[in-house]
């Protein structure tokens, strides 16, 4: 156990991560997107959410406004950069021709799998956390409850985690980061668009046939395709906005299983990726 | 201490291994020479567990390298033909990086990274970023990363590739010591000089399997027989010397200067004794007389000359 925390991979990849000028680039860059959002939610909240319901705007409004235009926005700033933390994590010891180092340690695959793995997620969460006062100004309005914010960070994580470990199977299997990452991308676009996009198909196929949803929604079949759907977790959660996506679970353990699937086949590829070098 | 038995290698290019096998004992540094790809290199990575091989045998310390990777890396010290180094890491922290790799605990840790920065003269430079450093303190840096866990075979793959003379020969010293110390080695270099140096032993190697040496009367005649050179120096008329040499049967005279002759004979060091009986009975004063088989250049000639054409 005490391996997995002393893995000497994870101190080798943040120490050179921390050394790069993205390392306080990206954050700087993240945190006032963030910081945006939220001003927009908060002026979008106040001044034309009064003008379009000609009444007093509520506190809890605003509050759930800015806690929804932050959790999206994160959520799809940090797909946007796992695959550059993790797609080229592994390709750049190909690259450098310092991999058959570690190959001929005594690190085992699982073990260098982890190190990037955990190196990549840890920086995706060191943004994702540096954001939580910004949802936590949601807490000062309102309208918002802490299992939420609990509920939203802990999906986003597991979407994350799923991701990297993605963009790590891409780097075990292509030579070059370039090709890696354009992968990675490919695939992070297919989960997100191509999966609304069969929605879509499936829910206006639905509705033709059934009628409108009604309150309960659409029924599991037509809403399966966006449980690979990155913001399907978020949509999903008791939250009434968004109250016809209802099955959370079948997405965090499809997103689960995505993983799971990634980081054995990362593993075995880089058993064998000797025969790259 | 090395064990290889008819190890195949196929690729899809077609280069690999077809049936090579070799024999080091611990005490050996053998030189692996043969044209490019002849499957130096994949000899070297299968025996590194980076490359599985496609069949045949190889044991490293009694293990074997397919059935116990984890027991080869352990005695194993690697050192790729265009090895990689961590630019963006300070030199300590390079080696401790890999220090850890082995799991190296304390006491034997702290020991290994000051051996490998006493073995490299890198103790001043520990602070220096990888990247600040010359090629050749770079290759001392990763001969020292390769010892770390103090290895009972090395395998290098082209370890002086674009050194300086300097590099070249703390190099060279640098195996011979560890030779001394008795480490095996196997070295695969096109430097041919720097292997008759510091080789106990050269194998030969083509298209995946074994070559063997034809002797110096194959190439021209066809008939095999061993040859020896002998460089003689004498006192006295160059005509007597070039006639008593002439007078043996098989001599050949390579070269003849006043006071020196170099001839060719036919067999090994009891034909070159009776040579040299022959030249003193002839009344020659001999003052050096050195017989030597002949030099690597020439046995590669031999053994893949008729290839390379």
């Amino acid at each position: 156990m005490s391996r997995l925390i002393t893995n000497p991979t994870i101190i080798k990849e943040l120490r050179q991560r921390l050394r790069e000028r993205r390392s306080w680039l990206l954050p700087t860059l993240y945190l006032l997107v963030l910081s945006g959002t939220v001003s927009f939610a908060y002026y979008f909240g106040t001044e034309v959410e009064q003008q379009a319901i000609q009444r007093e705007v509520q506190g809890a409004d605003i509050g759930l406004a800015i806690f929804l235009t932050v959790v999206f926005t994160q959520i799809i700033v940090l797909l946007l950069m796992a695959p550059v933390f993790s797609a080229g994590s592994i390709t750049i010891e190909k690259e450098q021709r310092t991999l058959a180092g570690l190959l001929t340690s005594l690190l085992t695959a699982p073990q260098i799998w982890w190190g990037k793995f955990v190196a990549a997620l840890l920086f995706l969460l060191l943004l994702l956390f540096s954001a939580l006062p910004m949802l936590a100004v949601s807490f000062a309005f309102g309208g918002v409850e802490p299992m939420q914010l609990v509920r939203a960070t802990a999906s986003t994580v597991l979407v994350l985690a799923a991701i990297c470990a993605v963009g790590l199977w891409c780097s075990a299997v292509f030579r070059r980061s370039v090709h890696a990452t354009a992968c990675c991308y490919g695939i992070v676009l297919t989960l997100s668009v191509v999966t609304a996009v069969i929605f879509g198909i499936l829910m206006a196929h639905w509705e033709s046939n059934a009628g409108p949803g009604g309150i309960e929604g659409p029924p599991a079949y037509v809403q399966a395709p966006l449980f690979l759907n990155p913001l399907y977790p978020l949509l999903s959660m008791d939250d009434p906005t968004f109250g016809q996506f209802s099955y959370p679970w079948s997405s965090w353990m499809l997103f689960a299983a995505l993983g799971c699937l990634s980081a054995a086949l990362a593993m075995r590829r880089l058993q064998r990726s000797g025969e790259q070098l | 201490m090395i064990e290889v038995d008819a190890l195949r290698k196929t690729f899809r290019g077609g280069r690999g291994l077809n049936g090579f096998s070799l024999r080091v004992e611990s005490n050996e540094l053998v030189g692996l020479v043969g044209p490019n790809g002849a499957g130096k290199t994949t000899l070297i990575k299968i025996l590194a567990t980076l490359v599985p091989a496609s069949s045949g045998t190889a044991h490293v310390d009694g293990h074997d390298v397919a059935g116990d990777p984890r027991a080869i890396r352990a005695v194993v010290g690697y050192l790729p033909d265009v090895p990689g180094v961590y630019q963006d890491m300070r030199v300590g922290e390079f080696l401790e990086f890999f220090v850890d790799a082995f799991r190296l605990k304390e006491p034997r840790r702290t020991e290994a990274i000051q051996r490998a920065l006493e073995l490299s003269e890198l103790r001043n430079r520990t602070e220096d970023f990888v990247e600040q450093l010359s090629l050749g303190w770079k290759q001392r840096l990763l001969v020292a990363k390769t010892l770390l866990h103090q290895p009972k075979v090395l395998l290098l793959d082209e370890p002086a590739t674009g050194l300086d003379p300097l590099a070249r020969i703390a190099l060279r010293e640098q195996l011979k010591s560890l030779h001394a110390e008795g480490v095996a080695i196997l070295i695969s270099s096109h430097i041919l000089s720097d292997l008759e140096d510091i080789c106990t032993r050269v194998v030969f190697i083509a298209e995946g399997k074994n070559v063997s040496e034809p002797p110096a009367s194959t190439v021209s005649s066809g008939a095999p027989q061993a040859v020896i050179q002998c460089e003689i120096e004498f006192r006295g008329p160059k005509e007597t010397a070039e006639q008593a040499a002439a007078g043996f049967p098989g001599a050949h005279i390579l070269k003849s200067e006043e006071g020196f002759l170099l001839v060719e004979l036919p067999g090994g060091a009891r034909e070159a004794s009776s040579f040299l009986q022959v030249l003193l009975h002839a009344g020659i004063v001999v003052l050096h007389f050195d017989a030597r088989g002949p030099g690597l250049e020439e046995r590669y000639r031999r053994a893949f000359g008729e290839i390379s054409r």
